[in-house]
């Protein structure tokens, strides 16, 4: 992409929040429990719903990315499936964090989830590109990164300024490593990098 | 064995990978029960075993959980969302010890402690892999 | 020199059998490692293999107080010859039947058996071998001769060690004491604003969440900021009499707000026709709100 078409979809990009941002905060429902009223939150939640296309079956897909073809991606499934997901601009990438079909590479690893249309291929409704979610031990604390114990394997948490979080018992989630201690266990949630596999890290979620 | 209604346990879901793939989940073959693959709806329980049920030890943050073995199916259920998906068996986990009293809340709403962990095509049926962990009911 | 080794061979033999043995006689953990092992397929019962282990762990535990005591007689030394390569025996046939099994040899978790496992039993071999030709106890060689035997006893243990530890938890307490003395290499936010992850957090556990998600069909497609609103924007679908249509989907949520401080937040909801560009009021309904029978 030339960086004039560049700037005209970042252009148009802006143009559409501008537009978004309007009717999401002019136009909006407001729901929140005093809008409601007081309801008994264990009983709020609802019967499953039914898909909106019964018609159309929910389709899963994984594996690791051996071809991009314009908007189409051709993943090869770890037990010898073979699956091409299409991409659209209805649907959510992320890749250690919310991102576009331009940061998926070739070599990546996907979990897709998304709609079986009669072609056979995917139309996604959401990609996660390189996502891991491991229990592992910190062995070792730096200022870039933690070294985590998986099971036998040492792995390299990277630190990912802007993005990194992490979560203390539960809490929400904040920008604040220095909480983290040598010993604790912790789930690291982040995007697995195929070129060393070692991870950047999204969130850290501590245990005792 | 059909996904049932009856209520048996509730809690937070997480999920991890296994089944010889890519990523981190290369080093966890196909779990305990040797028959886990990410690409189907599966799902890790604390008590599979005894010897599972030592690594997890539930009890400790009062979850004194069901035996279930591998094969065992159950409906989870997202609390805030209803969204629904029946899994199988097939591993053991997560390690509910190393969290105890961790919640997740629906509109104020908490469940406590990790209580199943499912595979990635199962929880990104109810939910999106991104957030981690989501509050359920469990049926079978 | 190799005197001097075989001397001291019963000491370091002594000291490394009774610390394996103790291990799994009397560990708590014997029975969780003993069911990784092989030994509960050979015996075809995980409390078997439990006591197989806290069997072997005695006989290592006698053997220990052999070469402390009479270090200087051919059978204790001969017999942890025999135990080795009996160890070695049984870690090709685990390696060879069921890789991914412990070998339970250190009565600590470990990984898979591997060239460590294998050099441990080694160890124990070459042990057995040089404490059986000892013709003086090492307590004599000791007063004899200190200073050397303090360094061959030096390196025994650094060998030790390498093969009995895993190097992260040796490292462990030393990185420990260096965020001790260094302070924590990460610093504490202050002020920072509240991550992108922490509003979806607060949207996800929210009610504007449960009533809209049946809408919902992507996961997070873009966010911004504006004026002290986060909007985060999902794609998604709705339907009236007239079929399905696609929709954006926009929550707005007070960008200072996370679940701490926040447990019930007021959220503005938007579905957006993706055709028209008009506002579907009706498309987020209030949820139903049929009790289920909640799990004890």
């Amino acid at each position: 992409m030339s960086p004039s078409q560049h700037s005209e979809s970042g252009g148009r990009r802006l143009d559409r929040r501008r537009f978004l941002t309007t009717a999401a905060i002019g136009g909006a429902t407001i729901v929140g429990a005093s809008a409601l009223g007081g309801l008994d939150a264990d009983a709020a939640f609802a019967e499953p719903m039914p898909s909106l296309d019964t018609a159309i079956p929910a389709a899963f897909a994984e594996g690791r990315i051996v071809a991009i073809n314009r908007n189409v991606l051709d993943v090869a499934g770890s037990h010898g499936e073979r699956y091409l997901i299409q991409l659209t601009n209805a649907t959510s990438v992320w890749k250690l964090r919310t991102t576009t079909a331009e940061a998926i590479e070739v070599g990546d690893g996907l979990y897709a989830r998304g709609a079986a249309m009669p072609d056979g291929t995917i139309a996604a409704d959401a990609v996660w590109v390189n996502i891991v979610n491991v229990y592992v031990t910190i062995r070792g604390i730096a200022k870039d990164r933690l070294h985590l114990q998986h099971g036998s394997a040492e792995v390299v948490g990277h630190i990912v300024p802007d993005t990194t979080t992490a979560s203390y018992l539960g809490g929400a989630l904040t920008a604040d490593l220095s909480k983290t201690r040598i010993g604790q266990e912790a789930q690291v949630l982040g995007a697995w990098r195929p070129a060393d596999g070692n991870i950047d890290i999204a969130r850290v979620s501590l245990g005792h | 064995m059909a996904c049932g209604s009856t209520s048996l346990w509730a809690g937070e879901a997480t999920w991890f990978c296994c089944g010889n793939a890519w990523g981190s989940c290369g080093s966890a073959g196909t779990g305990a029960c040797g028959t886990c693959q990410s690409s189907k709806h599966m799902a890790a329980w604390p008590n599979l075993s005894a010897a599972c049920y030592d690594i997890t030890r539930p009890d400790l943050c009062g979850e004194g959980m069901p035996r279930r073995t591998c094969g065992a199916v159950m409906n989870v259920k997202h609390q805030c969302s209803g969204a629904t998906v029946c899994v199988t068996l097939a591993d053991c986990g997560p390690r509910t010890k190393s969290f105890c009293g961790e919640a997740t809340c629906c509109n104020g709403a908490c469940r406590t402690n990790r209580v199943i962990d499912l595979t990635p095509s199962a929880f990104s049926a109810i939910g999106s892999l991104s957030s981690g962990k989501l509050p359920v009911y469990i049926y079978e | 020199m190799i005197p001097l080794v075989s001397h001291l061979a019963p000491l370091v033999c002594a000291v490394l059998l009774a610390v394996t043995g103790a291990g799994k006689l009397f560990g708590r953990q014997t029975d969780r490692l003993a069911a990784n092992t092989v030994l509960v397929r050979v015996l075809n019962d995980g409390r078997r293999a439990t006591l197989a282990l806290r069997g072997v762990g005695a006989i290592e535990l006698a053997l220990a107080a052999a070469l402390f005591a009479v270090p200087d007689t051919v059978v204790p030394g001969a017999a942890t010859a025999l135990l080795g390569v009996g160890f070695t025996g049984y870690l090709a046939y685990a390696r060879t039947t069921a890789p991914e099994s412990s070998c339970g040899c250190t009565a600590r978790a470990e990984g898979p058996i591997g060239a460590k496992a294998f050099s441990r039993a080694g160890l124990v071999v070459a042990g057995g071998v040089l404490a059986a030709t000892a013709d003086r106890p090492w307590w004599s060689e000791i007063s004899h001769r200190p200073a050397a035997a303090a360094a061959v006893l030096a390196l025994a243990a650094v060998l030790v060690t390498a093969l009995m530890a895993d190097p992260a938890r040796v490292l462990m307490p030393l990185r420990r004491a260096r965020l001790r003395l260094f302070g924590h290499p990460l610093e504490p936010a202050t002020g920072e604003r509240v991550p992108v992850a922490a509003t979806v957090e607060l949207l996800e556990h929210s009610l504007a969440w449960q009533a809209a998600m049946p809408v919902v069909r992507s996961a997070l497609l873009d966010h911004w900021d504006d004026e002290g609103w986060r909007v985060l924007h999902y794609a998604g679908a709705y339907t009236d009499e007239r079929g399905t249509h696609p929709a954006d989907v926009l929550f707005a949520l007070d960008l200072t707000l996370t679940v701490d401080s926040a447990p019930s937040p007021a959220v503005r909801v938007s579905v957006i026709d993706d055709m028209t560009g008009e506002v579907v009021p009706s498309a987020v309904l209030a949820p139903t709100r049929t009790p289920l029978p909640l799990a004890t």
